[in-house]
């Protein structure tokens, strides 16, 4: 067998990293059977060594460690990281950083393994828990967020606390530094090249982490420090167990009901129902027939056929496309009916003088009501420079409101509002929760109203109650 | 290039095969006046937005009794890779926006029908922003999102020679969105393999490589990680290597992605699909003493030797050397050939090194006079040559190595 080859007593032995995953050289297949976990390595013909992902360098130090029977010298080339210098170690104190109990706590719990994850409704102050535990180990730290936004947040946020300009990677800007922020689409893409120059890595919103190929920004990765940042670790899709190999075990949690009228502010959901227009109604019951008798028609022939067939059909068939636009148009209805506008009017009357926002299930919508009601709209398109102008006047009163769309769905942090009104978006628990997070925060204005606005029988009706099925809507429902 | 949301992938279960969709002359030949309609959509479109621009080209495939809204949109994609758009550096859309929203703030809430408590109707806040900002109104609201990129507009349509340039582009992208999911790449080489693995090179991509019993070359192309798991991240480089590759003479290629209910499904590609590359085959000759060392040397074997051109590879590991020239000789016996002109430094030693590394592997240097002092010792006794290597010279040291 070609690994018998490898001469474990003449050459040194070699621990490096090579793009994204680790090379040991100097072990016979014996040695790297007996000491390590089973089917850690794997032996590489292509390069003559054994191979295993990056996420194991922790593991693989330790078992070396470990090793009772004299092993040959180890060259461990791995680690890049370097110490790093926040300013004043003592500023960054947990009693200079003002951390509640709860949040040392949770920064405890981390540091006893110093990898797993933190779960924290939105609003309870995870990035200072982050920030508390960066400056803490004081080593080279890459932040990993779901998007630009929050990128550049966290950047604001560490050049606030340790006055440091960190690094960015993403949006187009290739600059990495001992501390470093980064999307999750940059550090997947980027993982294979610095993957050995961080000791710790934060996950922020970690259930972003699993999907299939973005939990390469964790398996590429040497750091042996990982922290997992969320509020809402469940994925649909089962993948959140994964977390447990890629981040840590769960360390600490927080519950919703935990935090609310202590940290966050008190709230009620109050449900609009709006109905569509003459019009609309008109057009929306002629799509739906036309989907309803194309599906009827080819289950007729075919009882098994679904909504799934008919996308994949709409490719050779005309009469599927049809049927298929004629889906989308019903759903832009649903989305854009003009009594969703209406009834915003009212409570802009209603709740005049209270800042509000507003979140629209499409950034079609979102302009809609931007151009008519004339406020803001915060879009993916907004530069920094365009965002913060916003998040400013609404903070400062310069602006009475904003209407959003996905941009604010998750993590950026907004001023403090008293009202926010959903008046689309999809159906799935985490966007809710996440969203109501955004005006829960404990504001000024203590008790905070939402409001959701959809349209009666139609699915919009469907996916406001499995929104209201979750935690975070469960209580002061009062319509 | 497309992305997996624009790729149309046609399985076929019986064979365990997946084509990238293909619109050819002989099947999809109506195609072409279609094309040419959707680029005089553009040509003329210059100053309409994005949005509108794609609802031409959908309206015009919406006669197209077979023509899936994947296509449409991935030509709307490619129509708008050759297109140049006003994007609005300067942020002008965005102070547009600052200047109407902060006039609005004060009058807000704005309401349809007036009443006692708010007065302001959404038509007066308009005409008095508008006075304000010295415009109309349906100025200002054309203006207000045209840095969204659906509404920003045509400047220059620089486009397609035509419509078989479209469709031939169509195909390729294709071919490439299909690679995104393959997760790993096998190329039978028989001619350009050193363009081949040069290109793989290009493209990140590792490699394994085999010799055929019949000469070919077997090389897999695939990343770091592919030997720990299965994994698509290499599809993109698959696709980055695919205009290379096309460029390339003499290879079949198979590709292995997981289709419906995770089965392996295989992609087959070849020189001969008429696949037509954007990239220009590859120079003939590295340099000019190759070139003339060729010539003299003849079609005719010389003392029992012929001549093949980069007919060999070296590899050691991820490193690969093809040397110039194989000389064959008729009892079977082959010496590799590899000259070296006179270049940089850097290139030197990388040849030095080369030489060190494959010494005993038959491997012949013949190196430039004024590079040879520059060279390191190490090197077994190279050929040296003053303008030009003459085949005597050559043959004198083949003579020798008997």
């Amino acid at each position: 067998m070609a690994f018998r080859e490898i001469n474990s007593t003449r050459k040194p032995c070699e621990l490096s990293f090579d793009s994204g995953t680790l090379l040991i050289r100097g072990f016979s297949g014996d040695q790297i059977d007996r000491i390590f976990r089973r089917d850690q390595w794997r032996f590489d013909p292509r390069v003559g060594a054994f191979r295993t992902d990056a996420l194991n360098y922790r593991n693989v130090v330790e078992t070396l460690r470990a090793v009772d029977t004299p092993t040959p010298v180890l060259f461990d080339r791995v680690p890049q990281w370097v110490s790093i210098e926040v300013r004043g170690r003592a500023a960054a104190s947990p009693s200079a950083l003002k951390l509640r109990e709860d949040q040392l706590t949770a920064s405890k719990s981390w540091l006893a393994t110093r990898r797993g994850c933190v779960i924290m409704p939105t609003g309870t102050g995870k990035t200072e828990v982050a920030l508390y535990l960066i400056a803490e180990l004081a080593r080279s730290a890459l932040i990993v967020a779901p998007v630009r936004d929050l990128m550049y947040q966290w950047h604001r946020r560490i050049l606030d606390r340790f006055g440091v300009d960190a690094g960015i990677l993403g949006d187009g800007i290739c600059r990495v530094s001992p501390l470093t922020v980064t999307t999750y689409d940059s550090a997947q893409i980027h993982m294979p090249q610095i993957g050995n120059r961080f000791a710790l890595v934060v996950f922020d919103e970690c259930h972003h982490l699993p999907g299939p190929l973005r939990q390469d920004a964790a398996r590429m990765s040497a750091a042996p420090y990982r922290l997992g940042l969320t509020a809402t670790p469940e994925r649909t899709d089962g993948r959140h167990r994964l977390l447990d190999e890629l981040i840590g075990e769960v360390v600490y949690r927080q519950h919703l009901s935990q935090a609310r009228g202590r940290t966050l502010a008190d709230y009620h959901v109050q449900r609009i129902p709006v109905h569509l227009s003459d019009d609309e109604q008109q057009r929306y019951s002629a799509l739906s027939l036309t989907v309803r008798d194309y599906i009827a028609r080819r289950r007729e022939l075919d009882p098994q056929f679904d909504w799934q067939s008919l996308c994949s059909e709409s490719g050779s068939d005309p009469n599927a496309r049809r049927a298929l636009r004629a889906f989308h148009a019903k759903s832009a209805i649903e989305d854009r009916a003009t009594e969703k506008l209406r009834v915003l009017e009212d409570l802009f009357r209603l709740h005049c003088g209270e800042p509000f926002l507003v979140f629209a299930g499409s950034n079609a919508m979102a302009r809609d009501v931007s151009r008519k009601f004339l406020i803001p709209c915060l879009l993916s398109h907004c530069r920094k420079r365009e965002r913060l102008d916003i998040l400013q006047g609404l903070e400062q009163g310069r602006y009475p409101g904003i209407v959003a769309n996905r941009v604010l769905d998750e993590g950026v942090d907004l001023p403090d509002v008293k009202v926010a009104i959903v008046i689309g978006g999809s159906g799935s628990s985490r966007q809710a929760i996440q969203r109501l997070g955004r005006i829960l925060r404990r504001s000024r204005f203590g008790r905070g109203t939402i409001y959701e606005i959809y349209t009666r029988q139609t699915r919009d009706e469907t996916r406001s109650r499995r929104r209201r099925a979750n935690d975070a809507y469960q209580r002061r429902v009062d319509s | 290039m497309l992305t997996s949301a624009e790729s149309i992938l046609e399985y076929d279960h019986s064979a365990n095969e997946v084509r990238p969709d293909r619109l050819t002359r002989q099947t999809h030949g109506h195609y072409l006046v279609f094309a040419e309609r959707m680029l005089a959509v553009y040509r003329r479109g210059i100053g309409s937005t994005r949005r509108d621009l794609h609802h031409r080209v959908e309206a015009i495939c919406g006669s197209l009794e077979d023509c899936p809204l994947r296509r449409v949109r991935a030509f709307c994609k490619l129509l708008d890779e050759a297109s140049n758009y006003r994007t609005d550096r300067r942020g002008c859309a965005a102070k547009l926006r600052r200047d109407v929203f902060s006039l609005a703030a004060p009058l807000h809430p704005l309401v349809t029908e007036p009443d006692g408590l708010f007065a302001t109707t959404q038509e007066r806040a308009k005409k008095l922003i508008a006075d304000e900002l010295g415009k109309t109104w349906s100025q200002i609201d054309e203006q207000l999102f045209s840095d969204v990129i659906e509404f920003q507009r045509l400047d220059d349509f620089p486009g397609y020679p035509g419509a078989a340039a479209l469709l031939a582009r169509y195909n390729v992208a294709q071919t490439q969105a299909a690679l995104y999911r393959a997760e790993e790449l096998s190329v039978w080489s028989r001619t350009d393999h050193k363009f081949i693995l040069r290109y793989a090179k290009l493209a990140r991509l590792m490699h394994s490589i085999r010799r055929n019993a019949d000469g070919f070359y077997h090389f897999r192309f695939n990343g770091p990680a592919s030997v720990l798991r299965q994994s698509t991240r290499y599809g993109v480089a698959f696709a980055r290597l695919i205009p290379g590759l096309l460029s390339c003479r003499d290879w079949d290629a198979l590709a292995r992605l997981r289709g419906p209910r995770r089965r392996w499904y295989s992609l087959k590609l070849s020189s001969r699909d008429g696949l037509s590359s954007p990239v220009t085959a590859p120079a003939d000759f590295d340099s000019r003493v190759e070139a003339d060392f060729f010539r003299e040397w003849g079609e005719n074997p010389r003392e029992g030797w012929r001549l093949e051109r980069e007919a060999d590879l070296l590899h050691h590991g991820q490193t690969v050397c093809t040397p110039d020239f194989t000389m064959i000789h008729q009892d079977g016996r082959r010496v590799l050939l590899e000259i070296v002109g006179f270049w940089t430094p850097e290139y030197l030693a990388s040849k030095a090194k080369i030489a060190q590394q494959f010494d005993g592997s038959n491997l012949l240097l013949a190196v430039s006079h004024n590079a040879r002092l520059v060279l390191p010792n190490t090197i077994t006794a190279p050929i040296v040559f003053k303008t030009r290597l003459r085949p005597r010279d050559v043959l004198c040291r083949l003579a020798e190595m008997r």
